[in-house]
């Protein structure tokens, strides 16, 4: 099987001498979906935001869908690597300018110049997988968070990326609306995109990833399948974070 | 205080509620009522419009030759609609797409009615005055002033420190600049930079200075507009693929304008009424033209008059901006920015 994103002793210091990376290898097998957890503050953001170059990082290597990026960071490589992998956020960072099917069709017609017309099948195509199609013409001010979270979904779907990521994508909503956005994670699984998902949610976890990888400050502390994760974690930090999230 | 059957008690309560309250209620009544009766008086009986009557083509276009007056009023009817169509909003996309280009040809367009040309009978911009050249100022400076101040807006964000610094430099130079120092220059040194026999028209001069200042404020503007846009939104235009350019043009850009537009219809307005202080300069403009109208030994002494009808205009087209940028402002911002981010 081929890898999505393969790092190698991947460092990452902040001013202040603090390591938000420490030497971090882990790999992500296509079709994989793995889910990130950790105490807060211990690199998570960090981390997957260097996959598609928000973060550059010190030393160390990466290469994410079969292209390199260095501590040099290469622009032409990021650019690259960004329209390739898509990403989700906290909180959501829709366009307020824009109306919900111009979020989706923006990077479609400007980065891979696609035709209007073209787009915007595609970006209904997506909003009906979603269960928003309705919504396409309002602005996301209108919609409730749960939908704008699916609406930033779909906007990064809208590229055909070949991997996706997550940053903790229900944070940010009311619990009633957290299952939504977590059904339509699950069924691009099911679809066999590859993933890497910031999130507490055990209960996805549990149902959803192939592995689970626990960091603490700055350093990968396991990882395994999320089977021997939540009933046998390997390591006592581990079975610490575990207890203290009520499990 | 939202229904009817309260407003007597609320009356009394803020006004009658003791001695001291009355006696400056009644006072104040008392004077509202002598200074309305005294202004209603002379405005029917006292004032004589005569000076005002007798010159409305003074006042629109100043000394525009008669026969060729359709040419400004032209100009100022396809100004006119060209702002309606454009608040109104049209629905089809070509036309949408076309606004931006038509108002870019505002300007040549009023040069070419206003000066001549092309089979129109020349005329000197000394013959240019009133309202129209008001409006004519106004508008093309604003028009002007837009792009670069957006310009200098990006300049002074950017990474290059060259162009940042040069951008810095002009904003910081010109907001230390009195407005009519950067008029005086204009109209006096401009010229000095051309060679002999080159003239430019005073009034294009004028655009110039006017340019040139307000575009330092207008920068300043969406320079506040671009900082109060989270930090988030570049990143996620940055996760989709979008280049540098393509982020501040889709993303960052129309944001800022949008938060921005309060101030910058506040500068258009403020602009109208600065394009008065060229009647010290010389060119008959609104005030220029009254004043001129005052020199007249037909009316001498006429001052009250002409000045209230003047107020009175000024108040007319700074109110007409005023509540076309409100409209604007509803319309762009209503359900769009409610920033959630
Ligand atoms: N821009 C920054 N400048 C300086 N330090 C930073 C910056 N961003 C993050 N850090 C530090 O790096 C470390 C890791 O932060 P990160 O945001 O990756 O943690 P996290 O695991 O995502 O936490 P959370 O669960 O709270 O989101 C923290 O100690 C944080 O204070
Ligand atoms: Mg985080």
């Amino acid at each position: 099987m081929t890898s999505v994103i393969r790092t190698r002793k991947l460092v990452k210091t902040f001013s202040k001498g603090l390591r938000a990376l420490d030497e971090i290898s882990m790999e992500v097998k296509k079709k994989e979906v793995l889910v990130v957890m950790g105490p807060s503050g211990s690199g998570k953001s960090t981390l997957i935001r260097t996959f598609n170059g928000l973060e550059t990082f010190d030393s160390g290597e990466l290469e994410i869908v079969g292209i390199p990026l260095h501590s040099d960071h290469n622009e032409r490589n990021v650019r690259e690597i960004r329209k390739r992998v898509g990403m989700v956020f906290q909180q959501f960072n829709l366009f307020p300018h824009l109306s919900i099917l111009e979020n989706i069709t923006l990077a479609p017609i400007k980065v891979q110049k696609q035709n209007r017309i073209e787009a915007e099948e595609h970006a209904m195509s997506l909003l009906s997988q979603m269960g928003i199609i309705t919504q396409a013409r309002k602005y996301p001010s209108q919609l409730s968070g749960g939908e704008q979270q699916r609406v930033a979904i779909a906007r990064a779907l809208a590229l055909k990326p070949e991997l996706l990521l997550f940053d903790e994508p229900t944070s940010a909503l009311d619990p009633e609306r957290v299952g939504e956005v977590l059904d339509a994670i699950r069924s691009l699984a099911e679809k066999g995109m590859t993933m890497v998902v910031v999130t507490h949610e055990v209960g996805f976890a549990k149902e959803v990833a192939d592995k689970v990888l626990f960091m603490d400050s700055g350093k990968v502390i396991e990882t395994s399948t999320p089977e021997v994760f939540f009933t046998n974690a390997k390591h006592e930090r581990s079975r610490k974070f575990l207890n203290q999230i009520g499990e | 205080m939202n229904k009817k059957h309260n407003l007597f008690p609320y009356i009394r309560r803020i006004a009658f509620s003791n001695s001291l309250d009355t006696c400056i209620t009644l006072f104040i009544l008392l004077a509202v009522f002598l200074l309305s009766t005294i202004t209603i008086k002379w405005l029917l009986f006292g004032a004589d419009w005569a000076v005002v009557i007798q010159n409305y083509p003074l006042y629109a276009f100043g000394l525009f030759p008669a026969d060729q007056r359709w040419r400004p009023a032209l100009w100022l009817l396809l100004l006119i609609s060209l702002t309606i169509i454009t608040l109104v909003g049209p629905r089809w996309r070509w036309l949408r797409k076309l606004l931006p280009i038509t108002w870019i040809g505002v300007i040549p367009l009023g040069i070419v009615l206003l000066s001549g040309g092309l089979g129109l009978l020349p005329v000197a911009s000394r013959y240019w005055g009133g309202v129209t050249l008001t409006i004519f100022l106004t508008t093309c400076s604003s028009l002007l002033a837009f792009p670069l101040g957006i310009i200098l807006a990006i300049g002074r964000q950017s990474d290059l420190p060259l162009i940042k610094f040069f951008s810095s430099i002009y904003i910081e130079a010109l907001r230390a600049v009195p407005l009519i120092a950067i008029l005086f220059f204009g109209q006096l040194l401009i010229p000095l930079f051309f060679p002999i026999g080159v003239e430019i028209n005073r009034v294009i001069r004028a655009v110039l200075a006017f340019t040139l200042f307000v575009s330092a404020y207008v920068a300043e503007d969406i320079r506040g507009g671009f900082q109060s846009i989270p930090k988030s939104q570049e990143e996620a235009a940055k996760a989709l693929g979008l280049s540098k350019l393509q982020i501040t043009q889709f993303v960052i850009l129309p944001q800022a304008l949008i938060i921005a537009l309060p101030a910058l219809t506040n500068q258009a307005i403020g602009l109208l009424q600065n394009t008065s202080l060229m009647a010290i300069l010389g060119l008959v403009e609104l005030l220029g033209i009254s004043r001129s109208i005052l020199a007249n030994p037909l009316f001498i002494g006429r001052y009250m008059e002409v000045y209230v009808w003047l107020a009175g205009i000024y108040w007319l087209i700074c109110t007409v901006m005023a509540l076309l940028a409100s409209h604007l402002e509803q319309k762009v911002t209503i359900e769009k920015l409610t920033i959630k981010n």
